[in-house]
């Protein structure tokens, strides 16, 4: 085994956008690792000067795999700033639609982001291998085939309502833009059962979502896996049992602190959005879970570090007072900056600026906590997993998935609570001036904007999106972020093809395509020029 | 077979998101029935690093065909000209664009950030970001007027925020079994056989423009009403086939109440998203719209807008998608 060769994976692939990842590998270990997004593409600069409602149409184009996750948070920034009245029909739209993008991303996210890197030529000598290709080979797997198809379903309810997914810019402040009528309605409830008939009940899981759903512990989970022929022979259980031999739980853990902004409103609670009243109007809660401890999410306590970032000087700022002033990275590495990606930290009570780990894992954390109102969402599931074997790979995977029936179970509930003769929207008056803050959870996490109004027009516009909390450079305080610390520790096997850093990337699902530069961490080599495995 | 090349510039993926949405062909038909061979694409590739690379330099040495080329997303000149804002692979994603079109047999712009500049290009532009063959209306762009595929197309333009998956999927199926020379292109390099027609044509509010009947709200307002007089509808002003072909296979935009904000033109997003131009229709002197329908002037419009309100009937000015 040579002791760290210089490797360079470029690019990686699959995780949406542009970024390099700079490893320093010293015996088949990663030593150390920078996450550098490659693209900048300005769009808080754009925004300064223009219509308050711009960010309704800018931001969602800033992602377009959770373009609706952007308008749902754009839409809240306006309604605080703006002092809406939103009706209870349209706060159950808007709920309906961000969930069915999430639900669309949780099978694309799977069989076209995540699984096909299980059909790796490293894992032919494991067990039920063939069977994984079958399923999972890209384009022609059953698996992949049935559940990249099938993910389409779920957005055609947000056209329904929306016009069209991506990109549409149906909610505004005051409401939604649709006025649907009974068809809209059955439409939607029969499209939703037939992709849980044919994707979510048949192949994810091979028995009734209701029976996953009395699942409380990580012991369960696997305990489950192996009840019958049906759930034993399901998607999830053989990613469950193939992950295991691959060593997917072992690696990957990231930084072990978690945050939260939530996601959906119990419309009763939100019919006059305030940043104020935003917790405890949520139903998927948020909430800041720093290894030991559970924290209340407040905004304030948000700042984005530009230390290592290609901008402007060494700021460390909350979002609203924030800047976007880009530099040409030629002359931020000679400044030791590395990344388009700010660096977002959290200023936790006791403890001071902490890297925390966004999406579905810190999601379903949270939703651990005790004390949970009647209207939100408590399972202890997935904090169990962390708390018996710790945050991986896998975990991250399983979090992510665990979320489908449940957000299947919110949808049903929320179609069949809509009043089709009452409002979906009221006018609002446009101030001329004011600050909002609007918040998220897009499929891979916490997505936040806040907006500073004056005359009439943007005059601060900055976005937090969940690629930034995970992939973000070192701070000032030459902390790495969450993802860095993920590849801190993992396992190379063969330099040639580095799947594990695929699997640790794509688990955290960022918004970048992930490219990799490995160097030696004794001799600094760059490691594409050697190949581990070659030498002793 | 068809070797297809997917690369995306200043994007945000979502061109690949619509064309993952669509069925008949779906992505995955593509590959199994069409014979389309994916050499990698950023969000569906298999191959990483190295393989990626070694691959993408055959292309451009000319020792591997590429029949087409899909680009999404902008060429993102920035800083000053060096492309810096954007690296791929090493490089200024530009430079592989340079020598990837110059080899490939078709090129296809995919979205409005490749056609022309799209959002990103919005002012003051901040990454110098142009399109392949257009910058705005300008023609022109990264490639030049001049540039012509290997085949001798120019860039096909597939226009929209994000395009919908249809447009993509038949222009493929076309280019990957040889009726690349069916494709008519109009002026701004548009497949006409989807963006001669209006986003208007199939609007089931047209029967309200006819009356000149506006709605009056969004929401429940919009069960009545044509959302051009007042919300800033450019339906009749912007060619698309979104009432054709519908979008996931259910609605479209103005259909749900939210009105055309033009996206497969190039001047989109209009008015540079200017204080008071969003969502809005803009107007002479409090009621003249100051966008009309193609091909009209402001005084043949409200000719006809007079002697179409006298001749509304009742019915259309009640609502009409109701409950």
């Amino acid at each position: 085994m040579a002791t760290a060769a210089p490797m360079r994976i470029s690019p990686l692939g699959r995780v949406e956008g542009d970024l390099d990842l700079k490893l320093e590998v010293t015996d088949g270990v990663v030593t150390d690792a920078w996450t550098e997004a490659s693209m900048f593409r300005g769009f808080e600069i754009i925004l300064k000067g223009k219509d308050p409602q711009a960010g309704l149409i800018v931001t969602p184009r800033i992602c377009g795999i959770c373009g609706g996750s952007h308008l749902y948070k754009a839409c809240y920034a306006l309604d605080t700033a703006w002092q809406t009245h939103v009706p209870r029909n349209a706060t159950l739209v808007r709920n309906i639609a961000q969930a069915c993008e999430t639900l669309q991303s949780i099978p694309r996210w799977f069989y076209a982001l995540f699984a096909i890197d299980l059909t790796n030529k490293n894992y032919a000598n494991l067990p039920e291998y063939d069977e994984v290709v079958r399923r999972f080979a890209p384009f022609v797997g059953t698996g992949y085939e049935k559940g990249v198809t099938l993910s389409g379903k779920p957005v055609e309810v947000y056209a329904i309502f929306g016009g069209q997914w991506p990109h549409s810019s149906f909610m505004v402040p005051g409401g939604v833009m649709c006025g649907p009528n009974l068809a809209d309605v059955t439409r939607s409830i029969a499209i939703l059962d037939y992709w849980k008939r044919e994707w979510l009940e048949k192949e994810w899981l091979g028995c009734s979502i209701d029976r996953y759903l009395e699942l409380k512990t990580w012991d369960d989970l696997w305990k489950w896996a192996d009840e019958n022929d049906s759930q034993r022979n399901s998607d999830l259980a053989l990613t469950l049992r193939f992950s295991r031999a691959a060593g997917l739980d072992k690696y990957g853990q990231g930084c072990g602190n978690f945050i939260a902004t939530g996601t959906y409103f119990e419309p009763s609670l939100y019919e006059h959005p305030t940043i104020d009243g935003r917790n405890a109007a949520l139903i998927n809660r948020s909430g800041i879970y720093d290894g030991a401890e559970f924290h209340d999410f407040d905004h304030l306590n948000v700042r984005e570090s530009t230390a290592h970032s290609f901008f402007k000087g060494d700021t460390y700022l909350h979002p609203w007072d924030g800047k976007t002033e880009p530099i040409d990275p030629a002359d931020g590495h000679k400044q030791g900056k590395y990344s388009w990606a700010k660096s977002p930290r959290y200023e936790v009570p006791g403890k001071g600026p902490l890297p925390l780990e966004a999406g579905p894992l810190a999601r379903q954390v949270i939703a651990g906590r005790e004390g949970a109102a009647d209207h939100q969402d408590y399972d202890p599931l997935i904090l169990d997993a962390i708390k018996s074997e710790g945050a991986s790979v896998l975990v991250r995977v399983m979090a992510r998935m665990h979320e489908a029936c449940k957000y299947y179970k919110l949808v049903e509930k929320w179609l069949g609570e809509l009043d089709l003769h009452e409002p979906f929207y009221a006018k609002p008056a446009e101030l001329e001036s004011g600050k909002g803050f609007g918040s998220t959870e897009a499929a891979r996490g916490a997505l936040s904007d806040w907006i500073v109004i004056e005359d009439g027009k943007i005059e601060n516009y900055q976005v937090v999106t969940p690629t930034a909390w995970n992939i973000g450079p070192q701070d000032g305080n030459q902390v790495h972020g969450p993802m860095e610390q993920a590849f801190i520790g993992s396992p190379i096997a063969d330099p040639a093809d580095p799947v594990e850093m695929g699997h640790v990337a794509r688990s955290y699902d960022s918004c970048l395509v992930c490219t990799v530069h490995a160097y030696d961490g004794k001799t600094g080599r760059e490691l594409s020029r050697f190949r581990i495995g070659e030498g002793a | 077979m068809a070797t297809l090349l997917w690369l995306q510039g200043g994007a945000c993926s979502g061109n690949t998101m619509s064309f993952l949405n669509a069925e008949e062909p779906s992505a995955c038909d593509l590959v199994t029935d069409f014979g389309i061979d994916v050499l990698w694409h950023p969000s569906l590739g298999m191959d990483m690093g190295e393989n990626v690379q070694r691959m993408l330099r055959e292309i451009t040495a000319g020792e591997r065909e590429l029949d087409i080329f899909v680009f999404e997303g902008t060429v993102i000149m920035g800083p000053g000209g060096s492309g810096r804002f954007n690296m791929f692979a090493d490089r200024p994603m530009k430079d592989w664009v340079a020598e990837l079109a110059a080899q490939a047999n078709a090129v296809v712009a995919l979205g409005d950030c490749a056609c022309w500049g799209g959002i990103p290009a919005n002012a003051p532009n901040p990454t110098d970001s142009i399109g392949l063959q257009f910058l705005k209306r300008d023609h022109g762009g990264f490639l030049g007027a001049g540039f012509k595929s290997k085949w001798g197309l120019p860039v096909v333009n597939i226009p929209g925020c994000p395009c919908h998956p249809d447009w993509v999927t038949q222009i493929l199926v076309a280019i990957a079994s040889g009726r690349a020379g069916d494709i008519a292109l109009d002026d701004l390099q548009r497949p006409q056989t989807f963006f001669k027609t209006f986003t208007q044509t199939g609007c089931t509010r047209n029967q309200f423009f006819e009356y000149k009947q506006s709605t009056m709200d969004f929401g429940q307002g919009t069960r009545t009403g044509c959302l051009f007089y007042e919300f800033g509808c450019r339906g009749p002003m912007t060619h698309s086939s979104c009432n054709r072909i519908l979008w996931n296979r259910q609605s479209s935009k103005t259909r749900a109440g939210m009105p055309c904000i033009g996206c497969t033109e190039p001047e989109f997003p209009f008015y540079d998203l200017a204080p008071g131009t969003v969502f809005k229709t803009q107007k002479i002197g409090g009621s003249i719209p100051k966008d009309v329908p193609e091909g009209t002037d402001h005084v043949t419009y409200m000719a006809h807008a007079a002697a179409a309100r006298v001749a509304s009937p009742q019915w259309s000015k009640e609502d009409i998608f109701v409950v």
